[in-house]
């Protein structure tokens, strides 16, 4: 009999376990003891001495031609070691992710306050220090361009002149004929609105110790998401292959995309240290430094038109999506791409016309950060929903429910969706947990009679195109090994930032298919010794990255059940495999150990090691049109927020929050419960407390903790648990979906629709900072 | 507060010098076991030596250069520093005591509930186990928490120097933004605090960022109601809202002799913006100060108020 190795045959296999040994559990993860104790080594933990210390010499204007860059004072100091700009790099300067237009170093011009021009590397801090200071740049200023709505309409002064306007990049979504679904609207709603940048305020700076000449290579301890992109931009920088570069990125303190921007690039400049002087070189960024330099969620400013019948039905969107993208669009036209093809919701809307537009600005740039431009534009579809309700006189919730995507239907990209479509059923579920339409007449009720709190309640509704957008290629891929002894060592790309994909549930699915004990499975994790596997973003570690994982381990498991087939004279299919017991099914007495099974297989030339490779099936997205693929299915989620609203004071409080997910198979509910309360906390800080203050030249005015505020634990609200509804994805291991990045969503959206509820009036802008919150009620 | 928006211009501006990972800077440091060897010390570096009583302010300050002593004086050595004392009339408490043990006294929370909820309004356990009372006056922030209620129960500090010793009512203690009446050879000691007659309540509220902030207004109040509910003495005090925290004496005028009344509270409440002069900065706006001023002092006096009243 034949082996089954194809992938596709061995997830349907998987995806139809009905019963678990771990999988759905919430089984303790392996990294917890090691964290609780302080024994988990971060980048910072393999700084030694020896090591030089690099400084960044950071850009004092925000935009500005680069005259000269004199560093002859800084090299007299003793222990310096050296100052390195543009002009040292032996490779190619050019790092821009989506477009070729963002350098490591400045070379020409700056573009933003704080964007890095050269590197003094010297054997103490001190050194260090002194000799940034010492580094004399000559700039030209030229003038600065900070609002966006300007910048478009400006050619007089570019960020880039190379591209003749500051308009980056543009994006586009068509369907169906908007004209014919406003005339077919009985209730249209018109609204612009406006979203702030947010720093992911990690407790971990970006930091990079770089090794030349380890293992005939260079290698990097990291801060970042993706090590096979790390490694490719090392090797671009540094012109060498990437087969001379090793990254290897250890436990991170945070991520929510934020080092998937900086994580390479910080790696680069402590690699073009090592490289040029021989030397181990160690970068970290100050607080200061990283709230500078890397890039925030994106600021935008959104013109939204939707029309509907008066039966509720949606009928037609038309959406102008305007991103703040600052001195290098880095990920911005992904981002922008993301919230083009998001921009309706999760819901079933038949005329829809979306137009994108990424902008330059003399400001830090966009970038990825848990929801990838979907927050604000969920946070505006969502709002233009509750208006759309209130104009047709109907409950918000019986609203969605109405027009929320069911299988068989198509999105705004026409694209069908076949399977997997669990958001109506989730926010039914949820309404009727939280009894969300008694609430919302009591807290209507409340305010009759109370004067200065008032109360609300609004949901906000999401969805995240699992994968990258537009039908770009995405794969997942893993290497498992299983010793002589039994013991089992997984190889992936995948990396650990709090999340637990690693150390959760990828050793989950293994235990799971393999049936080898927990305790013999080792995952190594955020190496480029591990098969590319794509980066830990856009909630992929499980939904994608445990993939390979689970198709490497059930490869190994076909073989194994054959040969304990044959040892235990069964069928193949009769064979159970479950934390290190092998036995057939229905005779226990016919069994062996899983270590015993192993030492046949080496005995027998049985190969116990596979590779996991899958690469996602997926369509094509027409940019000329604005139509086609774009994803291989969607997370959804829905949040629900009670507020309470100091009139006096304009001060909000979230009481409690309910949230709902539809992301498939639930691996591991306890990590799950964990994202949802911390996306939770994150949203919340975002709408109600963070923000950053810019002077008149685009120069940052709280760059530090003191004043970038962060919700504490204090702030932070009760969550309920989840409701959950597992619409298994037909490619996801066990049918997961992503989940990382689901609950901050729809918190804009959801939080500023129960502040709206309660003042009687349209939230549009955020923060909603008690200074707004107050001038917005005294405006009314 | 208007030297802290120069100051974030200035960091703005000199974003190669400063940062908050590690103090670029070097200096000589010393740790006295008594007052009288670090009064010695500060005489012996006039001026060129800063006190570090808790650090909370200060190393933050030095990581950005705000400050560059060349003579770091850690008092936090000295045990006759560190006491909460109850001394018949008044009680006193020793400029290092740590702002976690403030919070922990049940003198202070009982007879003193505007500066219980002061200091527990104030950071995260962490700093709290750190930051000293003392160090709190002597930063001379607008914004600091411990200021207000100090001021409302007329408290009073002991001021140690070459000179021999000074006491200065709260009040007086502060001059400017970061300035107090302190020489640079003088060591503030210890806080005085009067006990007040049983039908005296107060109380102390923030307004602030988040659960852990510094305070975008901050309001103290203390007063006494006689049997017919007329107030007899009233002290209501604020910070954030002037270059040093400051009294509000048009609040206390107007509703001195006066019934408490809801009606007169709401309406006298309002008189606080003649008493204070807010800046627009980082943390807020000149205007929402003002407005919201009006707001806490209003429920400030109603919680004290509930408070004579066992409500």
């Amino acid at each position: 009999m034949a082996l089954v190795e194809d992938p596709y045959a061995l997830l349907e296999k998987w995806l139809k376990a009905r019963e678990f040994i771990v999988v759905g559990k919430g089984i303790e993860r392996a990294d917890a003891f090691d964290k609780a104790i302080g024994k988990a080594r971060f980048v910072e933990d393999y700084f030694d001495k020896g090591v030089l210390f690099v400084k960044q010499v950071l850009s004092e204007e925000p935009h500005a031609i680069l005259e000269g860059i004199d560093y002859s004072e800084a090299l007299k100091i003793p222990k310096v070691v050296g100052v390195f700009t543009a002009q040292d790099i032996p490779g190619e300067n050019q790092v821009g992710y989506a477009l070729p237009d963002q350098p490591l170093l400045a070379e020409g011009k700056v573009r933003f306050h704080a964007e890095p021009i050269a590197l003094v590397a010297a054997e103490d801090i001190d050194a260090a220090f002194e000799a940034v200071e010492r580094v004399k740049v000559k700039y030209k200023p030229l003038p600065v361009i900070l609002d966006p709505l300007e910048a478009m309409n400006r050619t007089d002064v570019l960020v880039h002149e190379e591209n003749g306007s500051n308009i980056a990049f543009r994006t586009k979504v068509r369907k169906g004929n908007v004209e014919e679904g406003f005339a077919k609207s009985d209730v249209i709603v018109e609204n612009e609105y406006r979203t702030h940048h947010q720093d992911h305020l990690y407790l971990e700076t970006e930091g990079a110790l770089a090794i030349p000449d380890f293992e005939g290579r260079i290698t990097v301890i990291t801060a970042a998401q993706y090590p096979h992109l790390a490694q490719s931009i090392v090797a671009r920088v540094l012109g060498i292959p990437m087969s001379k570069v090793k990254i290897v990125i250890p436990y991170l303190g945070g991520g929510f995309g934020g080092k998937d921007d900086e994580g390479p690039l910080v790696a680069a400049k402590a690699a073009l240290v090592a490289y040029k002087t021989g030397k181990p070189a160690f970068l970290m960024y100050t607080r200061e430094e990283s709230l500078r330099i890397h890039p925030k969620r994106e600021a935008t400013i959104i013109h939204y038109k939707s029309g509907a019948t008066k039966d509720g039905k949606l009928m037609a969107i038309e959406v102008k999506i305007i991103h703040d993208t600052g001195a290098y669009t880095n990920r911005g036209p992904f981002i922008l791409w993301r919230a083009s093809v998001h921009a309706s919701g999760p819901y079933y809307v038949p005329h829809a016309k979306v137009d994108g537009y990424c902008v330059y600005t003399n400001k830090f740039p966009q970038g990825s950060f848990r929801g990838f431009g979907n927050p604000s534009v969920q946070f505006a579809a969502e709002a233009q929903m509750d208006e759309l309700a209130k104009k047709l006189g109907m409950d918000p919730v019986d609203f969605r429910l109405k027009n929320l995507l069911r299988p068989g239907q198509t999105t705004i990209t026409n694209q069908l969706l076949d399977h997997s479509v669990g958001i109506a059923e989730a926010v039914e579920k949820l309404a009727k947990k939280m009894g969300w339409w008694e609430k919302r007449k009591a807290f209507t009720e409340y305010n009759k009679r109370s004067k200065r709190y008032k109360r609300g309640i609004g949901i906000g509704v999401a969805w995240h195109g699992i994968s990258t957008s537009r039908g770009v290629p995405d794969w997942s891929n893993a290497y498992i090994k299983i010793d002589k002894d039994g013991s089992v060592t997984v190889y992936t790309g995948i990396m650990e930032m709090g999340q637990g994909s690693p150390n959760s549930s990828h050793r989950q699915i293994v235990a799971e298919v393999l049936g080898a004990p927990l305790d013999v499975i080792k995952i190594v994790f955020g190496t480029t010794d591990a098969p590319d596997t794509g980066a830990t973003h856009a909630s992929r570690g499980t939904s994608i990255g445990a993939i390979g994982v689970l198709v490497a381990a059930a490869k190994i498991r076909e073989r194994l059940n054959k040969l304990a087939a044959e040892l235990l004279n069964a069928r193949p299919d009769d064979i159970v495999i479950a934390n290190g017991k092998v036995y057939v099914r229905g005779n226990e007495s016919k069994s062996m150990t899983w270590q015993e099974l192993i030492k046949q297989a080496y005995a027998r030339g049985v190969d116990v090691s596979a590779t996991g490779y899958f690469f996602l099936p997926k369509g094509k997205f027409d940019d000329a049109k604005g139509q086609g693929y774009a994803y291989p299915a969607y997370s959804y989620v829905a949040v629900a927020v009670e507020v309470e609203v100091d009139t006096y004071t304009g001060r909000v409080r979230v009481l409690k929050a309910y949230p709902a997910l539809a992301a498939g198979r639930i691996i591991n509910p306890v990590q799950v419960e964990g994202q949802m309360e911390g996306a939770i906390a994150q949203g919340l800080g975002y709408v109600l407390m963070e923000q950053f203050v810019f002077d008149e030249k685009g120069r940052v005015l709280n760059a530090d903790m003191t004043d970038y505020v962060v919700p504490t634990a204090l702030d932070v609200p009760v969550v309920e648990k989840p409701v959950y509804v597992e619409d298994l994805f037909k490619y996801g291991p066990f049918g997961a979906k992503g989940v990382g990045e689901m609950a901050l969503i729809p918190v804009p959206a959801a939080i500023s629709n129960a502040v709206s509820h309660a003042l009687g009036i349209r939230v549009t802008r955020l923060p909603l900072t008690p200074e707004n919150v107050y001038f917005m009620i005294k405006k009314k | 507060m208007r030297g802290m928006v120069e100051f974030k211009v200035k960091a703005a501006h000199y974003i190669n010098k400063i940062n908050t990972h590690i103090i670029p800077v070097r200096f000589e440091y010393y740790e006295p076991k008594t007052i009288e060897e670090a009064v010695e010390l500060l005489a012996k570096y006039k001026g060129e030596a800063k006190i570090l009583a808790g650090g909370t302010d200060l190393l933050v300050a030095m990581k950005q250069r705000l400050v560059e002593p060349k003579i770091i004086i850690n008092i936090k050595k000295i045990k006759e520093l560190r006491f909460i004392e109850d001394r018949g009339d008044y009680l006193a408490i020793g400029a290092t005591t740590r702002l976690r043990e403030i919070e922990k006294n049940p003198i202070v929370k009982e007879r003193f509930p505007a500066l219980y909820e002061a200091v527990k309004a104030m950071a995260g356990t962490q700093i709290r186990n750190m930051a000293t009372i003392g160090g709190n006056l002597c930063n001379a922030s607008p914004a600091a928490d411990t200021a207000p209620p100090l001021i409302v129960y007329e408290a009073k500090v002991k001021i140690v120097g070459p000179r021999g010793e000074r006491i200065v009512p709260v009040e007086k203690f502060f001059k400017w933004v970061k300035k107090t009446v302190l020489e640079p050879d003088e060591l503030l000691a210890e806080i005085i605090i009067p006990y007040h007659p049983p039908n005296t309540g107060s109380a102390f509220i923030k307004i602030a960022r988040t659960a852990m902030d510094l305070a975008k207004v901050n309001v103290a109040v203390a007063l006494r109601v006689d049997d017919n509910n007329v107030i007899e003495w009233i002290r209501v005090a604020l910070g954030s809202v002037a270059p040093t925290p400051v009294r509000a004496p048009s609040v206390e005028k107007a509703l001195e002799g006066k019934e408490f009344k809801l009606e007169t509270i709401e309406e006298a409440s309002k008189l606080v913006v003649n008493d204070i002069s807010p800046i627009t900065d980082i943390r807020s706006t000149a205007e929402y100060r003002r407005e919201v001023s009006k707001v806490i002092v209003r429920d400030a006096l109603i919680r004290a108020y509930n408070r004579i009243k066992g409500r």
